[in-house]
């Protein structure tokens, strides 16, 4: 059933838009609301692997009927396989990328929907509609396509810290709005050049000319283009310079909106990831440059991580640093290594948005997020407390858990690739992260509660704790399993390392 | 006065100087280990320059962990580095912009 | 001539991003700043329908009466057409929304000086 393919889009925008049209039937909103985003998990695992052309043009080669009276001009040369549809392309890494951010999606989207008392509005249109985005940035094989949800998923995230009434998210959202108005223009231009260069955009056609030897892959537009299109990724994902905007980002939404933003930045950091390896893999200096700045996106994010003594803003820079892990697994370009980063992806997904949603029952109760005015909260909740503390044990890579598995992938396939270094530096980071996490854990929980620590809210839904149950589920089925998610990530990462095992 | 109290001693002066709320042991234990943090890591990173040459490996390292000894309280001077003002941020991004275009477009034509 | 008109659109560009960049960087007020933005986008919007043109060529509209091979050689290239109109839609929102927000903030802060209205 290929047609599953665009709904997994077109499902998330109709929620965005027409969940709006119920206005003030909340009930009805939330029922609705809740049945369509349990669709955006399953929608993905019923689909079937393939190729989506939208208006149906797919490359003349695969239609005889169409290419029959067509001139020699465009039927004897390489225009005959190019592909003149956006090409929306789903495969096993896609099957498992689209579930698992299906499944932060609904998550999110459902303790939102009891959290805020409020079911219609902006709020949930800024959620569904970043989905939509950031579905068609994992799908899309056409890179201008993939411009355009990459804004996208901008202003969406951009719209969820504006709902958010934290204060000072004004302030942060144009701050991040001016600098990606520098950013993603540089991006376009990026897309220009390559555009300029192989006449396409699609990246299966830009790669099939740069192979074939149409255009020399030594120009300078070229290499140019893969500088431009690196500053976009930096941007996209929130890795240095743009590690402050970002975690900044994150402390001013609301708890579930950071868990939904964090899963767009690394989806956006792994798609763009993918990419930059398809087209620009023979560049040894992009893989470098894809270490360097995971290395420092790692030190400067963990390190600023423990510094701070905003609650939400620590896990921010956490989910930073978390990023770097990532980037080491795809800049080593072996296929263990890209597995190993992929797979720590799909992990830092599920353990920050874990970790947000568990913090964010704090904030909830208390609406306060600075460490040194809580304290003592266990006895509030000591349910909560022992899954937040679980929440901790999997980011720093405590087995069973599942980060320990790709932390552990990850440091095989440095010493595999011969770089341990990194693995040294990835156990050092993790220890640090920990410490991190005790450090917020302690104040929050352990600590003496402070005396004008007021509670507004005594209750904490109990569709939050299923939530929290969920995430710790998938964590223990991926730590105890990791197959099941390392075999669909196999093939990707085969093709994308060129036969370097 | 050993050591260790030299570096703490420097870092609640450094921390003082920046003031914002007490300062406190979390916070001046939460600074030292970010201090040692980035030293370490930075360090072993280098070590990596062993893969372009042996002997610029050595001299990187004695001389970075020179500089950091000298210059020890480096992290809150970083903090303050990674503000949110605005300014500072555009001017990084456009340092960033710079490096990367400039790394790619000479580095990949001369390697 | 004394310029091809390609040449002359890519030097626009990069004179557009260059000068949007350095609004964007040095100076304080906010509409100013957007301006400047809206500079570096439209640059890059000329540049990519820059890409699209072609010396002496014809409208891409397939009318009753031209050759196949005739149009295929001298039609100019559709596809930077087509993205640049999607290009200007999304920057033109990016804008709008920048601008509500600086409203917003003007409301609040009573000015529009980035050191003051973003300053820490």
């Amino acid at each position: 059933m290929n047609l599953l393919i665009p709904l997994m889009i077109i499902v998330p925008i109709i929620c965005a838009l027409f969940l709006n049209l119920l206005h003030k039937k909340d009930r009805t909103i939330k029922v609705i609301a809740i049945l369509l985003a349990l669709t955006l998990p399953l929608l993905p695992l019923l689909a079937s692997y393939g190729v989506h052309f939208f208006g149906g043009y797919e490359p003349l080669t695969q239609n005889p009927t169409l290419s029959a009276g067509l001139p020699s001009l465009i039927t004897g040369t390489a225009l005959n396989t190019f592909h003149p549809a956006i090409t929306y392309s789903f495969q096993e890494a896609q099957k498992l990328f689209l579930f698992i951010l299906g499944l932060v999606a609904f998550l999110a989207i459902l303790v939102s929907l009891f959290e805020t008392r409020r079911p219609s509005g902006v709020y949930g249109f800024m959620m569904f509609m970043g989905v939509a985005a950031v579905s068609a940035l994992i799908l899309t094989d056409d890179i201008f396509n993939f411009y355009v949800f990459f804004e996208i998923a901008a202003l969406a995230t951009v719209g969820v810290v504006l709902v958010s009434q934290v204060k000072g998210n004004y302030e942060t959202a144009l701050k991040y709005m001016i600098l990606g108005s520098i950013a993603s223009p540089l991006l376009l231009l990026g897309i220009a050049l390559l555009l300029g260069v192989t006449g396409n955009v699609n990246i299966t056609d830009i790669i099939a000319s740069l192979k074939s030897g149409v255009v020399d892959p030594q120009n300078p537009v070229i290499l140019m283009a893969c500088g431009l299109i690196v500053f976009g990724w930096l941007y996209g994902s929130g890795l240095p310079p743009f590690h402050t905007i970002k975690s900044a980002i994150y402390s001013k939404a609301l708890p579930h909106g950071a868990a939904l933003l964090q899963a767009f930045s690394v989806f956006t950091f792994i798609a763009l990831g993918i990419i930059i390896l398809r087209i620009f893999s023979y560049l040894p200096l992009s893989q470098m440059v894809i270490i360097g700045v995971s290395l420092l996106a790692m030190i400067l994010g963990i390190t600023m991580a423990i510094l701070q003594t905003d609650l939400k803003r620590m896990i921010g820079f956490l989910a930073v640093g978390e990023l770097g892990y990532i980037g080491l697994g795809l800049g080593l370009g072996t296929a263990l290594g890209i597995t190993a980063g992929l797979f720590q992806a799909v992990n830092e997904i599920v353990i920050t948005a874990f970790l947000f949603i568990g913090f964010g029952t704090i904030y909830y109760q208390t609406g306060e997020s600075d460490i040194r005015k809580l304290g003592g909260l266990m006895v509030q909740n000591s349910k909560v407390a022992l899954l937040v503390l679980l929440a901790g044990f999997a980011m720093a890579g405590v087995p069973p858990l599942n980060a320990f598995q790709s932390k552990l992938l990850l440091i095989q396939a440095s010493i595999q690739a011969g770089l341990p270094e990194l693995g040294v530096i990835m156990i050092l980071l993790s220890i640090v992260t920990f410490m991190t996490f005790m450090k917020a854990f302690h104040a929050v929980y352990m600590k003496p509660r402070p005396l004008d620590l007021e509670i507004k809210n005594d209750k904490i839904p109990r569709v939050t704790i299923l939530a929290l149950f969920i995430f710790l589920i998938v964590c223990l089925v991926l730590g105890l399993f990791p197959q099941v998610a390392t075999d669909f990530l196999q093939g990707i990462s085969t093709s994308l390392a060129g036969g370097i095992p | 006065m050993n050591l260790y109290d030299l570096i703490v001693k420097r870092i609640k002066d450094a921390q003082e100087a920046d003031s914002e709320g007490p300062v406190t042991n979390v916070s001046t234990s939460a600074m030292l280990t970010a201090e040692i943090t980035l030293i370490s890591s930075v360090l072993v990173a280098l070590i990596m320059l062993r893969l372009v040459n042996n002997v610029l490996m050595i001299v990187a390292v004695l001389v970075v962990l020179f500089a950091a000894v000298l210059a020890m309280p480096t992290m809150p001077r970083l903090k303050r580095e990674m503000n949110d003002s605005i300014n500072g941020m555009i001017f990084y991004v456009v340092l960033a912009l710079v490096i990367v275009i400039a790394l790619f477009y000479w580095g990949s034509l001369n390697v | 001539m004394i310029m091809d008109t390609q040449l002359a659109s890519l030097f626009t560009a990069g004179a557009l991003i260059i000068i949007g960049i350095f609004a964007a960087v040095f100076l304080d007020n906010l509409i100013k700043k957007v301006i400047g933005l809206a500079f570096i986008g439209d640059g890059a919007n000329l540049f990519l329908i820059a890409m699209g043109y072609k010396p002496g060529g014809i409208v891409y509209i397939y009318l009753p009466g031209m050759a196949r091979d005739w149009f295929a050689q001298n039609a100019a290239y559709p596809l930077p057409f087509a993205l640049v109109l999607t290009s200007i839609v999304i920057g033109a929102s990016t804008m709008a929304v920048m601008l509500g927000i600086i409203m917003v903030l003007y409301k609040k802060h009573g000015s529009l000086r980035a050191s003051k209205v973003l300053g820490e």
